[in-house]
């Protein structure tokens, strides 16, 4: 009785978990470059003292727990914005950015000028190159990205953005601010991806996908916690009806 | 429940996101306005399974990790300081810059702010002056008796004095530019502030490679457009509702669990 309890607490504890994914995924909703995470589960079968000599042997319990919440590396939409230092990527790589931390990996192609000169996210962290940090002299304006990420000025070409992609890109870690991290780095990814220049990539959550499933959990919590109310009620009535009969 | 927070932090996020675009939609007709955009940022994830991890003695790992973010947070919002559109006013002291120049104008308190409103005014001494009566440097004084004042493209003011043949040069327009536009402080009243992202100013003047010409009788438009605005409004609009949704949901959850046991 008490594993019908424990079974629905499972449960439980994997929706609040789902919820939380949900929510954070539609608080990105507007997030540039955002990629949203889902949720999966496993079950975990639980050894239980057993009899092998009825005729129908008792069976291991069920619980549930969550697994992971892989990546869901889709692509976001596409918006053009007519700013010449945004960008946007096509294909599955992401801008290598320097950050105190470390080498991060991030999909956000809003990039800035800071005041040294330099290619930057909208967080100051520098953006990579082939060859370093690209850096523009004041005298510089007429800024362009093209689509293989060489970027240009009115004096020249200034370097190549490193476009870095990943074999299995669940090993990426999220690090907030838009930064992911990999455990061993990319690999360069070569002629596969393109830039769409003057374009920023949005946040690939669909709405209508989790507000379904919002509404799946929601109910899900609500059936499960009807039945460990039944389960409380049955253990209530059996204890007073036993005690009648003492 | 981690849910409730999350979900308001991406109601604060559309507020401001509204926010952000309804002022630049209040100043739609304010002349050299730059339209703002706010940019997102996811906050920090809690990772409870880490991708790579180990799981058995036999080298195998996990092949995707456990991690929950807990929301969003505002990270910035940059003016888009792109070229606004040049309509003609035909007075003869508007200015409009096309290209990437400001105007210096010297403030009361003895700083130096920078503008793309070029609406320029002359004041009781003939003095050149914002329409706050703030006054442009270099400072040019155009004396009572000139007539048709040109500026030309690269800056130089001349008048044509009675009594000479010659239009007499008065002054020369100056601009300055900075390494990271985006990095002004907007003080209100159309002008700006030099800050360490921005860099120094470098001054230079008009016609010269990457300060811009300069327009005589024309203003430059702010460069907000309507209509990608309404869009970015309803789809602010939406994202609120949406999270707002969201905080029901764990409402109704927190709530089947609090009458789980009717006691």
């Amino acid at each position: 009785m008490e594993n019908a309890l424990l079974i629905g607490l499972s449960r439980q504890v994997a929706l609040g978990r789902e919820l939380d994914v949900i929510a954070n995924n539609m608080a990105n909703v507007t997030t540039n470059g955002f990629k949203a995470r889902s949720s999966r589960f496993r079950e975990y079968l639980m050894p239980v003292a057993s009899a092998e000599s009825f005729p129908r042997p008792d069976r291991r319990l069920s619980y549930v727990i969550d697994a992971g919440t892989p990546l869901d590396i889709r692509s976001g939409a596409i918006e053009h914005t007519g700013n010449p230092l945004d960008v946007a990527i096509k294909g599955d790589a992401f801008l290598a950015v320097q950050t105190p931390a470390g080498e991060r990996y991030t999909r956000n192609g809003a990039l800035e000028i800071d005041a040294q000169g330099q290619l930057v996210t909208s967080d100051g962290h520098t953006v990579l190159g082939d060859n370093g940090p690209i850096t523009f002299t004041p005298q510089e304006s007429g800024f362009e990205i093209a689509p293989d990420g060489t970027v240009t000025s009115n004096q020249g070409q200034r370097g190549r953005l490193r476009l870095v992609r990943f074999d299995n890109p669940q090993i990426l870690h999220n690090e907030g601010t838009n930064l992911l991290s990999a455990p061993n780095g990319g690999q360069p990814a070569g002629a596969t991806s393109r830039l769409e220049p003057r374009a920023i990539e949005r946040s690939n959550v669909r709405p209508v996908v989790e507000m379904s499933r919002l509404i799946e959990v929601n109910r899900s919590y609500s059936s499960v916690a009807g039945m460990v109310g039944r389960m409380d009620e049955l253990r209530r009535t059996a204890i007073s009806r036993l005690a009648d009969n003492g | 429940m981690r849910a409730l927070h999350t979900a308001a932090t991406g109601m604060m996020a559309q507020e401001l996101n509204v926010q952000v675009i309804s002022n630049n939609i209040a100043n739609l007709r304010t002349t050299g306005y730059k339209r703002q955009r706010a940019q997102f940022q996811d906050l920090l994830y809690e990772t409870l399974r880490r991708p790579g991890s180990q799981t058995s003695d036999q080298g195998t790992v996990l092949p995707a990790g456990l991690e929950i973010g807990s929301g969003v947070k505002t990270g910035s919002t940059p003016r888009v300081m792109s070229q606004g559109n040049l309509t003609s006013t035909e007075k003869e002291y508007d200015l409009a810059i096309r290209g990437e120049g400001f105007f210096r104008i010297r403030l009361p308190d003895g700083r130096t702010g920078y503008t793309r409103d070029g609406s320029f005014e002359l004041d009781g001494q003939g003095q050149m002056v914002t329409r706050e009566g703030y006054i442009v440097e270099p400072a040019i004084t155009v004396p009572q008796t000139a007539k048709g004042v040109t500026i030309s493209a690269q800056g130089q003011v001349q008048a044509s004095i009675p009594g000479q043949t010659q239009p007499q040069v008065l002054g020369q327009v100056q601009l300055a530019r900075f390494v990271n536009k985006a990095g002004l402080e907007s003080m209100g009243d159309n002008l700006f502030l030099e800050t360490p992202a921005s860099g120094p100013p470098v001054d230079g003047a008009p016609g010269t490679e990457g300060y811009g010409n300069l327009q005589q009788a024309y203003l430059e438009e702010g460069n907000v457009n309507a209509v990608t605005e309404i869009s970015s409004l309803i789809a602010a609009q939406r994202a609120y509702e949406m999270n707002s949704k969201v905080i029901t949901a764990a409402d109704q959850m927190l709530s089947s669990t609090t009458n789980m046991f009717r006691g």
